[in-house]
Protein backbone atom coordinates (compact mmCIF):
# COMPACT_ATOMS: atom_id res chain seq x y z
CA UNK A 1 0.00 0.00 0.00
CA UNK A 2 1.56 3.26 -1.06
CA UNK A 3 -0.63 5.87 0.55
CA UNK A 4 -4.02 6.20 2.20
CA UNK A 5 -5.84 9.49 2.65
CA UNK A 6 -8.26 9.62 5.57
CA UNK A 7 -11.11 12.10 5.62
CA UNK A 8 -11.63 13.00 9.28
CA UNK A 9 -14.94 13.90 10.86
CA UNK A 10 -15.50 16.17 13.81
CA UNK A 11 -18.31 15.53 16.26
CA UNK A 12 -19.01 17.72 19.28
CA UNK A 13 -15.78 19.67 18.70
CA UNK A 14 -13.56 16.60 18.72
CA UNK A 15 -12.38 13.87 16.41
CA UNK A 16 -15.02 11.31 15.80
CA UNK A 17 -14.22 7.79 17.00
CA UNK A 18 -14.97 6.57 13.45
CA UNK A 19 -12.03 8.69 12.20
CA UNK A 20 -9.63 6.91 14.56
CA UNK A 21 -11.07 3.64 13.25
CA UNK A 22 -10.11 4.74 9.73
CA UNK A 23 -6.60 5.42 11.06
CA UNK A 24 -6.56 1.92 12.52
CA UNK A 25 -7.60 0.44 9.20
CA UNK A 26 -5.06 2.47 7.20
CA UNK A 27 -2.23 1.60 9.61
CA UNK A 28 -3.03 -2.08 9.32
CA UNK A 29 -2.78 -1.84 5.53
CA UNK A 30 0.65 -0.25 5.91
CA UNK A 31 2.20 2.44 3.76
CA UNK A 32 1.94 6.18 4.24
CA UNK A 33 -1.02 7.74 5.96
CA UNK A 34 -2.26 11.25 5.31
CA UNK A 35 -5.40 12.80 6.75
CA UNK A 36 -7.69 15.70 6.04
CA UNK A 37 -9.47 17.78 8.65
CA UNK A 38 -12.17 20.14 7.35
CA UNK A 39 -13.82 23.01 9.20
CA UNK A 40 -13.27 26.49 10.56
CA UNK A 41 -10.80 26.98 13.41
CA UNK A 42 -9.93 23.29 13.45
CA UNK A 43 -6.13 23.60 13.76
CA UNK A 44 -6.24 22.10 17.25
CA UNK A 45 -8.14 19.08 16.05
CA UNK A 46 -5.63 18.61 13.22
CA UNK A 47 -2.80 18.73 15.81
CA UNK A 48 -4.65 16.14 17.83
CA UNK A 49 -5.06 13.84 14.82
CA UNK A 50 -1.39 14.24 13.91
CA UNK A 51 -0.53 12.78 17.33
CA UNK A 52 -3.00 9.92 17.02
CA UNK A 53 -1.65 8.26 13.90
CA UNK A 54 -3.15 10.56 11.27
CA UNK A 55 0.32 11.04 9.70
CA UNK A 56 0.58 14.13 7.57
CA UNK A 57 -2.58 16.01 8.45
CA UNK A 58 -3.88 18.49 5.89
CA UNK A 59 -6.16 21.18 7.27
CA UNK A 60 -8.87 22.73 5.14
CA UNK A 61 -9.61 25.63 7.45
CA UNK A 62 -11.94 28.32 6.18
CA UNK A 63 -14.90 30.31 7.56
CA UNK A 64 -17.01 28.96 4.69
CA UNK A 65 -16.48 25.47 6.13
CA UNK A 66 -17.79 26.32 9.61
CA UNK A 67 -20.91 24.27 8.95
CA UNK A 68 -20.85 21.11 6.90
CA UNK A 69 -21.80 21.58 3.26
CA UNK A 70 -21.42 19.03 0.50
CA UNK A 71 -19.79 21.38 -2.03
CA UNK A 72 -17.15 22.72 0.36
CA UNK A 73 -16.31 19.27 1.66
CA UNK A 74 -16.08 17.79 -1.82
CA UNK A 75 -13.80 20.63 -2.93
CA UNK A 76 -11.51 20.16 0.08
CA UNK A 77 -11.27 16.40 -0.38
CA UNK A 78 -10.48 16.83 -4.06
CA UNK A 79 -7.70 19.31 -3.21
CA UNK A 80 -6.24 16.85 -0.72
CA UNK A 81 -6.42 14.00 -3.25
CA UNK A 82 -4.64 16.12 -5.87
CA UNK A 83 -1.98 17.13 -3.34
CA UNK A 84 -1.32 13.69 -1.86
CA UNK A 85 -2.15 11.37 -4.77
CA UNK A 86 -3.30 8.53 -2.51
CA UNK A 87 -4.10 5.05 -3.75
CA UNK A 88 -6.96 4.77 -1.30
CA UNK A 89 -9.31 7.39 0.11
CA UNK A 90 -11.10 6.35 3.30
CA UNK A 91 -14.27 8.13 4.45
CA UNK A 92 -16.64 7.09 7.22
CA UNK A 93 -20.02 5.75 6.13
CA UNK A 94 -22.01 8.52 7.81
CA UNK A 95 -24.45 11.14 6.50
CA UNK A 96 -21.37 13.13 5.37
CA UNK A 97 -19.86 10.05 3.75
CA UNK A 98 -23.11 9.42 1.85
CA UNK A 99 -22.93 12.95 0.44
CA UNK A 100 -19.29 13.15 -0.60
CA UNK A 101 -17.88 9.69 -1.39
CA UNK A 102 -19.79 9.23 -4.64
CA UNK A 103 -19.02 12.77 -5.75
CA UNK A 104 -15.28 12.27 -5.26
CA UNK A 105 -15.38 8.94 -7.10
CA UNK A 106 -17.31 10.56 -9.96
CA UNK A 107 -14.77 13.39 -10.23
CA UNK A 108 -11.88 10.95 -10.28
CA UNK A 109 -13.83 8.45 -12.42
CA UNK A 110 -12.60 5.74 -10.10
CA UNK A 111 -13.95 2.66 -8.37
CA UNK A 112 -15.78 3.10 -5.10
CA UNK A 113 -17.24 0.83 -2.42
CA UNK A 114 -19.38 1.93 0.49
CA UNK A 115 -20.09 0.65 3.98
CA UNK A 116 -16.97 -1.51 3.93
CA UNK A 117 -16.23 -3.52 7.08
CA UNK A 118 -12.81 -4.90 6.15
CA UNK A 119 -10.08 -4.30 3.58
CA UNK A 120 -7.81 -7.21 2.68
CA UNK A 121 -4.68 -6.79 0.59
CA UNK A 122 -4.39 -9.64 -1.89
CA UNK A 123 -1.72 -9.99 -4.56
CA UNK A 124 -1.02 -6.29 -4.77
CA UNK A 125 -4.73 -5.50 -4.97
CA UNK A 126 -7.29 -4.62 -2.35
CA UNK A 127 -10.41 -6.61 -1.60
CA UNK A 128 -13.24 -4.73 0.09
CA UNK A 129 -15.56 -6.77 2.29
CA UNK A 130 -19.03 -5.47 3.03
CA UNK A 131 -22.54 -6.61 3.82
CA UNK A 132 -25.24 -6.81 1.18
CA UNK A 133 -28.95 -7.58 1.09
CA UNK A 134 -29.43 -6.01 4.51
CA UNK A 135 -26.66 -8.11 6.07
CA UNK A 136 -28.00 -11.43 4.76
CA UNK A 137 -24.85 -11.91 2.67
CA UNK A 138 -21.28 -10.66 2.72
CA UNK A 139 -19.59 -9.56 -0.48
CA UNK A 140 -15.96 -9.37 -1.60
CA UNK A 141 -15.40 -6.53 -4.04
CA UNK A 142 -12.43 -5.83 -6.26
CA UNK A 143 -11.84 -2.29 -7.35
CA UNK A 144 -9.74 -1.77 -10.46
CA UNK A 145 -7.24 1.06 -10.77
CA UNK A 146 -6.21 3.79 -8.38
CA UNK A 147 -7.18 5.79 -6.56
CA UNK A 148 -10.10 3.98 -5.01
CA UNK A 149 -12.64 5.44 -2.64
CA UNK A 150 -14.17 3.49 0.23
CA UNK A 151 -16.54 4.43 3.00
CA UNK A 152 -16.16 2.39 6.16
CA UNK A 153 -18.88 1.38 8.57
CA UNK A 154 -18.40 3.09 11.94
CA UNK A 155 -17.59 0.52 14.60
CA UNK A 156 -16.39 -2.07 12.07
CA UNK A 157 -12.68 -1.68 12.76
CA UNK A 158 -10.59 -0.92 15.80
CA UNK A 159 -9.59 2.64 16.58
CA UNK A 160 -5.86 3.30 16.38
CA UNK A 161 -4.52 3.60 19.90
CA UNK A 162 -0.90 4.57 19.17
CA UNK A 163 0.58 8.03 19.55
CA UNK A 164 2.81 8.90 16.62
CA UNK A 165 4.21 12.29 15.81
CA UNK A 166 2.89 13.47 12.48
CA UNK A 167 2.75 16.87 10.90
CA UNK A 168 0.11 19.48 10.13
CA UNK A 169 -0.01 21.26 6.78
CA UNK A 170 -2.46 23.94 5.75
CA UNK A 171 -4.36 23.27 2.54
CA UNK A 172 -4.88 26.43 0.49
CA UNK A 173 -7.72 27.48 -1.76
CA UNK A 174 -10.42 25.56 0.07
CA UNK A 175 -12.89 28.40 0.63
CA UNK A 176 -15.63 29.38 -1.77
CA UNK A 177 -19.30 29.31 -2.52
CA UNK A 178 -21.53 26.38 -1.77
CA UNK A 179 -24.69 25.80 -3.78
CA UNK A 180 -26.19 23.88 -0.87
CA UNK A 181 -26.75 26.29 2.01
CA UNK A 182 -26.76 25.19 5.62
CA UNK A 183 -29.82 26.46 7.51
CA UNK A 184 -29.79 24.73 10.89
CA UNK A 185 -29.57 21.48 12.84
CA UNK A 186 -32.84 20.37 14.43
CA UNK A 187 -32.46 17.96 17.31
CA UNK A 188 -35.17 15.59 18.40
CA UNK A 189 -37.46 17.15 21.00
CA UNK A 190 -36.43 16.20 24.53
CA UNK A 191 -38.65 14.20 26.83
CA UNK A 192 -41.33 12.11 25.20
CA UNK A 193 -40.69 8.39 25.13
CA UNK A 194 -37.13 8.25 26.49
CA UNK A 195 -35.73 4.73 26.10
CA UNK A 196 -32.16 5.61 27.00
CA UNK A 197 -32.76 5.13 30.73
CA UNK A 198 -35.03 2.09 30.50
CA UNK A 199 -33.95 -1.06 32.41
CA UNK A 200 -35.86 -3.37 30.11
CA UNK A 201 -36.94 -2.72 26.54
CA UNK A 202 -39.18 -4.92 24.43
CA UNK A 203 -39.02 -3.87 20.78
CA UNK A 204 -41.21 -5.00 17.94
CA UNK A 205 -40.47 -5.15 14.23
CA UNK A 206 -42.12 -5.84 10.92
CA UNK A 207 -42.70 -9.42 12.08
CA UNK A 208 -45.68 -8.16 14.10
CA UNK A 209 -47.36 -7.67 10.72
CA UNK A 210 -49.83 -4.92 11.64
CA UNK A 211 -50.05 -1.96 14.03
CA UNK A 212 -52.84 -3.48 16.18
CA UNK A 213 -50.52 -6.33 17.15
CA UNK A 214 -48.29 -3.96 19.11
CA UNK A 215 -51.18 -3.45 21.52
CA UNK A 216 -52.62 -6.97 21.30
CA UNK A 217 -49.46 -9.11 21.22
CA UNK A 218 -46.42 -7.07 22.24
CA UNK A 219 -47.90 -4.87 24.98
CA UNK A 220 -48.75 -7.81 27.30
CA UNK A 221 -45.08 -8.88 27.20
CA UNK A 222 -43.96 -5.28 27.79
CA UNK A 223 -46.25 -5.09 30.83
CA UNK A 224 -45.36 -8.53 32.19
CA UNK A 225 -41.67 -7.56 32.18
CA UNK A 226 -42.29 -4.03 33.45
CA UNK A 227 -40.51 -2.87 30.31
CA UNK A 228 -40.77 0.02 27.89
CA UNK A 229 -41.78 -0.52 24.28
CA UNK A 230 -39.41 0.15 21.39
CA UNK A 231 -39.60 -0.44 17.66
CA UNK A 232 -37.49 -0.98 14.58
CA UNK A 233 -37.28 1.49 11.72
CA UNK A 234 -39.75 -0.16 9.28
CA UNK A 235 -42.43 0.01 11.99
CA UNK A 236 -41.88 3.75 12.43
CA UNK A 237 -41.56 4.35 8.68
CA UNK A 238 -44.93 2.68 8.20
CA UNK A 239 -46.43 5.03 10.79
CA UNK A 240 -47.38 2.21 13.19
CA UNK A 241 -45.55 3.93 16.06
CA UNK A 242 -44.12 7.44 16.43
CA UNK A 243 -40.42 8.12 15.82
CA UNK A 244 -39.74 8.40 19.56
CA UNK A 245 -40.14 4.60 19.77
CA UNK A 246 -37.41 3.94 17.21
CA UNK A 247 -34.25 2.17 18.38
CA UNK A 248 -31.31 2.46 15.98
CA UNK A 249 -28.71 4.75 14.50
CA UNK A 250 -31.34 7.25 13.43
CA UNK A 251 -33.44 6.76 16.56
CA UNK A 252 -32.38 6.16 20.14
CA UNK A 253 -29.17 4.39 21.13
CA UNK A 254 -30.03 2.23 24.12
CA UNK A 255 -28.21 -0.04 26.58
CA UNK A 256 -30.77 -1.55 28.97
CA UNK A 257 -30.15 -4.49 31.28
CA UNK A 258 -32.42 -6.59 29.06
CA UNK A 259 -33.40 -6.00 25.44
CA UNK A 260 -36.01 -8.26 23.89
CA UNK A 261 -36.27 -8.04 20.09
CA UNK A 262 -39.52 -9.44 18.74
CA UNK A 263 -39.96 -9.96 15.00
CA UNK A 264 -36.89 -7.86 14.22
CA UNK A 265 -34.49 -9.33 11.67
CA UNK A 266 -31.62 -7.08 12.72
CA UNK A 267 -30.76 -4.53 10.04
CA UNK A 268 -27.44 -2.87 10.80
CA UNK A 269 -29.04 0.44 11.61
CA UNK A 270 -31.09 -1.29 14.35
CA UNK A 271 -28.14 -3.30 15.72
CA UNK A 272 -26.12 -0.11 16.12
CA UNK A 273 -28.82 1.17 18.45
CA UNK A 274 -29.09 -1.83 20.77
CA UNK A 275 -26.03 -4.06 20.55
CA UNK A 276 -24.55 -2.56 23.73
CA UNK A 277 -27.47 -3.80 25.81
CA UNK A 278 -26.36 -5.90 28.79
CA UNK A 279 -28.42 -8.93 27.69
CA UNK A 280 -30.29 -9.49 24.45
CA UNK A 281 -33.05 -12.00 23.76
CA UNK A 282 -34.31 -12.29 20.19
CA UNK A 283 -37.50 -13.92 18.97
CA UNK A 284 -37.73 -14.48 15.22
CA UNK A 285 -39.09 -17.12 12.87
CA UNK A 286 -35.98 -16.98 10.65
CA UNK A 287 -33.13 -18.76 12.42
CA UNK A 288 -30.66 -17.12 10.01
CA UNK A 289 -31.76 -13.58 10.92
CA UNK A 290 -28.75 -11.36 11.76
CA UNK A 291 -30.34 -10.43 15.11
CA UNK A 292 -29.28 -13.87 16.45
CA UNK A 293 -25.64 -12.91 15.87
CA UNK A 294 -25.80 -10.17 18.50
CA UNK A 295 -28.33 -11.86 20.80
CA UNK A 296 -27.28 -13.77 23.93
CA UNK A 297 -30.37 -15.94 23.79
CA UNK A 298 -32.59 -16.72 20.83
CA UNK A 299 -36.01 -18.22 20.34
CA UNK A 300 -36.63 -19.41 16.79
CA UNK A 301 -40.36 -19.60 16.26
CA UNK A 302 -43.63 -17.92 15.43
CA UNK A 303 -43.84 -14.88 17.67
CA UNK A 304 -47.64 -15.11 17.71
CA UNK A 305 -47.28 -18.43 19.56
CA UNK A 306 -44.09 -17.69 21.50
CA UNK A 307 -44.97 -14.29 22.95
CA UNK A 308 -48.31 -15.28 24.57
CA UNK A 309 -46.56 -18.32 26.10
CA UNK A 310 -43.88 -16.04 27.57
CA UNK A 311 -46.56 -13.75 29.01
CA UNK A 312 -48.34 -16.70 30.63
CA UNK A 313 -45.08 -18.04 32.09
CA UNK A 314 -44.03 -14.62 33.38
CA UNK A 315 -47.40 -14.08 35.05
CA UNK A 316 -47.25 -17.53 36.65
CA UNK A 317 -43.70 -16.89 37.89
CA UNK A 318 -44.70 -13.58 39.43
CA UNK A 319 -47.87 -15.05 40.96
CA UNK A 320 -45.96 -17.99 42.47
CA UNK B 1 -41.60 21.58 -13.69
CA UNK B 2 -40.16 18.28 -14.80
CA UNK B 3 -39.05 15.63 -12.32
CA UNK B 4 -37.05 12.50 -13.07
CA UNK B 5 -37.42 9.68 -10.56
CA UNK B 6 -34.85 6.91 -10.86
CA UNK B 7 -36.10 3.57 -9.60
CA UNK B 8 -34.51 0.21 -9.01
CA UNK B 9 -36.34 -3.09 -9.05
CA UNK B 10 -35.14 -5.25 -6.16
CA UNK B 11 -36.06 -8.66 -4.73
CA UNK B 12 -39.31 -8.58 -2.76
CA UNK B 13 -38.85 -8.05 0.99
CA UNK B 14 -40.24 -11.50 1.73
CA UNK B 15 -38.42 -13.33 -1.07
CA UNK B 16 -36.24 -16.21 0.09
CA UNK B 17 -32.82 -15.34 -1.22
CA UNK B 18 -30.40 -18.03 -2.36
CA UNK B 19 -26.97 -17.62 -3.88
CA UNK B 20 -26.56 -17.98 -7.66
CA UNK B 21 -24.36 -20.91 -8.75
CA UNK B 22 -21.53 -18.53 -9.78
CA UNK B 23 -21.58 -16.98 -6.30
CA UNK B 24 -21.55 -13.46 -7.68
CA UNK B 25 -25.20 -12.57 -7.06
CA UNK B 26 -28.40 -14.12 -5.82
CA UNK B 27 -30.41 -16.61 -7.88
CA UNK B 28 -33.02 -14.26 -9.27
CA UNK B 29 -34.83 -16.38 -11.87
CA UNK B 30 -37.72 -17.48 -9.67
CA UNK B 31 -38.22 -14.76 -7.10
CA UNK B 32 -40.69 -11.90 -6.83
CA UNK B 33 -39.48 -8.35 -7.36
CA UNK B 34 -40.77 -4.96 -6.30
CA UNK B 35 -39.79 -1.29 -6.45
CA UNK B 36 -36.96 -0.54 -4.03
CA UNK B 37 -38.60 0.83 -0.89
CA UNK B 38 -36.43 3.97 -0.71
CA UNK B 39 -37.37 4.77 -4.31
CA UNK B 40 -41.08 4.54 -3.49
CA UNK B 41 -40.66 7.51 -1.16
CA UNK B 42 -38.83 9.44 -3.89
CA UNK B 43 -41.62 8.69 -6.37
CA UNK B 44 -44.30 9.66 -3.86
CA UNK B 45 -42.56 12.99 -3.24
CA UNK B 46 -42.53 13.69 -6.99
CA UNK B 47 -46.21 12.76 -7.31
CA UNK B 48 -47.06 15.15 -4.47
CA UNK B 49 -45.48 17.98 -6.46
CA UNK B 50 -47.66 16.94 -9.39
CA UNK B 51 -50.75 16.82 -7.14
CA UNK B 52 -50.18 20.47 -6.26
CA UNK B 53 -49.23 21.53 -9.78
CA UNK B 54 -50.77 19.25 -12.44
CA UNK B 55 -48.54 20.84 -15.10
CA UNK B 56 -45.64 18.91 -13.53
CA UNK B 57 -44.31 16.04 -15.59
CA UNK B 58 -42.99 13.02 -13.70
CA UNK B 59 -40.73 10.67 -15.67
CA UNK B 60 -39.58 7.39 -14.13
CA UNK B 61 -36.43 5.65 -15.32
CA UNK B 62 -34.82 2.37 -14.46
CA UNK B 63 -32.07 0.06 -15.64
CA UNK B 64 -32.78 -3.62 -16.00
CA UNK B 65 -34.07 -6.50 -18.14
CA UNK B 66 -37.70 -6.67 -19.21
CA UNK B 67 -38.95 -7.80 -15.80
CA UNK B 68 -38.44 -4.19 -14.64
CA UNK B 69 -41.29 -3.08 -16.92
CA UNK B 70 -43.70 -4.38 -14.31
CA UNK B 71 -42.24 -1.96 -11.74
CA UNK B 72 -42.36 0.88 -14.27
CA UNK B 73 -46.04 0.10 -14.93
CA UNK B 74 -46.65 0.20 -11.18
CA UNK B 75 -45.02 3.64 -11.04
CA UNK B 76 -47.13 4.79 -14.00
CA UNK B 77 -50.20 3.40 -12.23
CA UNK B 78 -49.32 5.48 -9.17
CA UNK B 79 -49.34 8.59 -11.35
CA UNK B 80 -46.05 9.00 -13.22
CA UNK B 81 -46.47 10.27 -16.80
CA UNK B 82 -43.82 8.39 -18.74
CA UNK B 83 -41.30 5.64 -18.21
CA UNK B 84 -37.85 4.91 -19.58
CA UNK B 85 -36.26 1.47 -19.38
CA UNK B 86 -32.59 1.15 -20.23
CA UNK B 87 -31.18 -2.28 -20.88
CA UNK B 88 -28.18 -3.58 -22.71
CA UNK B 89 -25.92 -6.59 -22.30
CA UNK B 90 -23.17 -4.07 -21.54
CA UNK B 91 -24.96 -3.20 -18.30
CA UNK B 92 -24.76 -6.68 -16.77
CA UNK B 93 -22.59 -6.37 -13.66
CA UNK B 94 -22.87 -2.56 -13.71
CA UNK B 95 -21.46 -0.85 -10.62
CA UNK B 96 -22.72 2.39 -9.05
CA UNK B 97 -20.58 4.47 -11.39
CA UNK B 98 -21.89 2.68 -14.50
CA UNK B 99 -25.49 2.98 -13.33
CA UNK B 100 -25.03 6.68 -12.63
CA UNK B 101 -23.38 7.28 -16.01
CA UNK B 102 -26.32 5.61 -17.72
CA UNK B 103 -28.89 7.53 -15.68
CA UNK B 104 -26.95 10.75 -16.34
CA UNK B 105 -27.43 10.21 -20.07
CA UNK B 106 -31.17 9.76 -19.49
CA UNK B 107 -31.36 12.83 -17.24
CA UNK B 108 -29.44 15.02 -19.70
CA UNK B 109 -31.82 14.04 -22.50
CA UNK B 110 -34.83 14.75 -20.29
CA UNK B 111 -33.59 18.15 -19.01
CA UNK B 112 -35.20 17.92 -15.57
CA UNK B 113 -35.57 20.52 -12.83
CA UNK B 114 -35.37 17.90 -10.12
CA UNK B 115 -33.97 14.37 -9.93
CA UNK B 116 -35.26 12.18 -7.12
CA UNK B 117 -34.15 8.71 -6.10
CA UNK B 118 -33.91 6.58 -3.01
CA UNK B 119 -30.96 6.94 -0.64
CA UNK B 120 -29.90 3.36 -1.35
CA UNK B 121 -31.15 0.08 -2.77
CA UNK B 122 -32.43 -2.71 -0.59
CA UNK B 123 -30.26 -5.29 -2.37
CA UNK B 124 -26.76 -3.82 -2.78
CA UNK B 125 -27.14 -1.11 -0.09
CA UNK B 126 -24.40 1.07 -1.64
CA UNK B 127 -26.07 4.52 -1.37
CA UNK B 128 -23.74 5.79 -4.11
CA UNK B 129 -25.80 6.20 -7.28
CA UNK B 130 -27.44 9.48 -6.21
CA UNK B 131 -24.34 11.51 -5.35
CA UNK B 132 -22.39 10.16 -8.35
CA UNK B 133 -25.29 11.11 -10.62
CA UNK B 134 -25.43 14.61 -9.09
CA UNK B 135 -21.72 15.10 -9.74
CA UNK B 136 -22.02 13.87 -13.34
CA UNK B 137 -24.94 16.25 -13.91
CA UNK B 138 -23.13 19.13 -12.22
CA UNK B 139 -26.04 19.84 -9.88
CA UNK B 140 -26.19 20.29 -6.09
CA UNK B 141 -27.51 17.43 -4.00
CA UNK B 142 -28.66 16.30 -0.59
CA UNK B 143 -28.81 12.68 0.57
CA UNK B 144 -31.14 10.90 2.96
CA UNK B 145 -33.84 13.55 3.10
CA UNK B 146 -37.02 13.19 5.15
CA UNK B 147 -38.81 16.31 3.89
CA UNK B 148 -38.66 18.66 0.91
CA UNK B 149 -40.35 22.03 0.55
CA UNK B 150 -40.28 23.49 -2.95
CA UNK B 151 -40.37 27.26 -3.04
CA UNK B 152 -39.89 28.91 -6.42
CA UNK B 153 -36.47 28.11 -7.73
CA UNK B 154 -35.24 26.41 -4.60
CA UNK B 155 -35.99 23.57 -2.25
CA UNK B 156 -35.51 23.34 1.51
CA UNK B 157 -34.89 19.82 2.77
CA UNK B 158 -34.34 18.07 6.07
CA UNK B 159 -31.54 15.48 5.97
CA UNK B 160 -31.57 12.73 8.53
CA UNK B 161 -28.43 12.64 10.65
CA UNK B 162 -27.66 10.16 13.40
CA UNK B 163 -29.50 9.99 16.73
CA UNK B 164 -32.69 11.58 15.42
CA UNK B 165 -31.11 14.96 14.51
CA UNK B 166 -31.99 16.69 11.26
CA UNK B 167 -29.88 19.00 9.12
CA UNK B 168 -31.85 21.65 7.24
CA UNK B 169 -30.31 22.80 3.94
CA UNK B 170 -31.48 24.87 0.97
CA UNK B 171 -30.61 24.03 -2.62
CA UNK B 172 -31.29 25.85 -5.89
CA UNK B 173 -32.98 23.99 -8.75
CA UNK B 174 -32.01 22.02 -10.70
CA UNK B 175 -30.80 19.64 -8.03
CA UNK B 176 -30.82 16.00 -6.96
CA UNK B 177 -32.27 14.58 -3.76
CA UNK B 178 -32.14 11.07 -2.31
CA UNK B 179 -35.03 9.97 -0.10
CA UNK B 180 -34.79 8.30 3.27
CA UNK B 181 -37.53 5.78 4.12
CA UNK B 182 -40.50 7.11 6.07
CA UNK B 183 -40.36 10.56 4.44
CA UNK B 184 -44.02 10.38 3.39
CA UNK B 185 -46.91 7.97 3.10
CA UNK B 186 -46.55 6.15 -0.21
CA UNK B 187 -49.77 5.83 -2.24
CA UNK B 188 -50.99 2.67 -3.93
CA UNK B 189 -51.83 2.56 -7.61
CA UNK B 190 -55.60 2.91 -8.00
CA UNK B 191 -57.54 0.61 -10.31
CA UNK B 192 -58.14 3.58 -12.59
CA UNK B 193 -54.44 4.41 -12.42
CA UNK B 194 -53.48 0.86 -13.37
CA UNK B 195 -55.85 0.97 -16.37
CA UNK B 196 -54.40 4.31 -17.49
CA UNK B 197 -50.86 3.08 -17.00
CA UNK B 198 -51.26 0.58 -19.82
CA UNK B 199 -51.60 3.45 -22.29
CA UNK B 200 -48.77 5.59 -20.93
CA UNK B 201 -45.50 5.64 -22.89
CA UNK B 202 -42.73 3.24 -21.83
CA UNK B 203 -39.60 3.70 -23.93
CA UNK B 204 -36.91 1.07 -24.00
CA UNK B 205 -33.42 2.33 -24.75
CA UNK B 206 -30.06 0.70 -25.34
CA UNK B 207 -26.68 2.17 -24.44
CA UNK B 208 -26.14 3.37 -28.01
CA UNK B 209 -29.55 5.11 -27.96
CA UNK B 210 -28.10 7.15 -25.11
CA UNK B 211 -24.81 7.82 -26.89
CA UNK B 212 -22.99 5.38 -24.59
CA UNK B 213 -21.11 2.14 -25.12
CA UNK B 214 -20.30 -0.91 -23.03
CA UNK B 215 -16.73 0.41 -22.72
CA UNK B 216 -17.97 3.78 -21.44
CA UNK B 217 -19.86 2.10 -18.62
CA UNK B 218 -17.44 -0.74 -17.82
CA UNK B 219 -17.59 -1.55 -14.10
CA UNK B 220 -14.58 -0.54 -12.02
CA UNK B 221 -15.96 -2.14 -8.86
CA UNK B 222 -16.69 -5.82 -9.32
CA UNK B 223 -18.30 -8.33 -7.03
CA UNK B 224 -15.85 -11.21 -6.71
CA UNK B 225 -18.31 -13.26 -4.68
CA UNK B 226 -21.12 -13.03 -2.22
CA UNK B 227 -21.57 -15.59 0.52
CA UNK B 228 -23.40 -16.30 3.74
CA UNK B 229 -21.41 -14.58 6.49
CA UNK B 230 -19.53 -16.96 8.77
CA UNK B 231 -21.53 -17.42 11.94
CA UNK B 232 -20.04 -16.15 15.16
CA UNK B 233 -20.76 -17.85 18.46
CA UNK B 234 -24.27 -16.49 18.01
CA UNK B 235 -27.13 -16.80 20.43
CA UNK B 236 -27.89 -19.72 22.70
CA UNK B 237 -31.07 -20.97 21.05
CA UNK B 238 -33.74 -22.09 23.54
CA UNK B 239 -35.22 -25.40 22.49
CA UNK B 240 -38.12 -27.50 23.55
CA UNK B 241 -41.89 -27.15 23.52
CA UNK B 242 -43.49 -23.71 23.57
CA UNK B 243 -43.97 -23.94 27.34
CA UNK B 244 -40.48 -25.29 28.01
CA UNK B 245 -39.04 -22.41 26.00
CA UNK B 246 -41.18 -19.99 27.99
CA UNK B 247 -39.92 -21.47 31.28
CA UNK B 248 -36.29 -21.13 30.11
CA UNK B 249 -37.02 -17.52 29.13
CA UNK B 250 -38.39 -16.81 32.62
CA UNK B 251 -35.27 -18.47 34.07
CA UNK B 252 -33.02 -16.11 32.09
CA UNK B 253 -34.97 -13.05 33.26
CA UNK B 254 -34.67 -14.30 36.85
CA UNK B 255 -30.91 -14.86 36.48
CA UNK B 256 -30.63 -11.24 35.44
CA UNK B 257 -32.40 -10.25 38.64
CA UNK B 258 -35.17 -8.61 36.69
CA UNK B 259 -38.10 -10.66 37.97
Amino acid sequence: MAKTLIVAEIQKCQLREATLELVGMARKLGGDVASLVIGSGVGGIAEDLSKKGGGKVLVADDPSLANYNVDGWTRAIRKAVDAEKPELVLISNTPIGWDVAGRIAAQLDCGVASDVIRIEPEGGELVFVRRMFNAKFDARLRVAGTPRVATVQPGASEAYAGSDAGSVVKLDGVGGDARTKFVEIRTAPAGGHDLTKAEIIVSGGRGLQKPENFEAVLKPLVDALGAQMGASRPVVDAGWLPHEYQVGSSGQIVSPKLYVAVGISGAIQHLVGMKNSNFIIAINKDGDAPIFEVADVGIVGDLFEVVPALVTALKAAKGG
Amino acid sequence: MKILVCLKQVPHKDARLELAPDGKWIADANIKFEINDYDNYALEEALRVKDRDPATEVVVATIGPDRVQQSLRTALGMGADRAVQVWDDGLAGADSLAVAKTLAAVAKAEKCDLVLLGLMSDDANFALTGPILAELLGVPSATGIVSAKLDGGQVEVERELEGGALEVVKLPLPCLLTAQTGMNEVRYASLKGIMQAKKKPLDKKSLSDLGLSAAAVAAKTKIEKIYTPPKGAGAEILSGSKDEVAQKFVGKVKELGLL
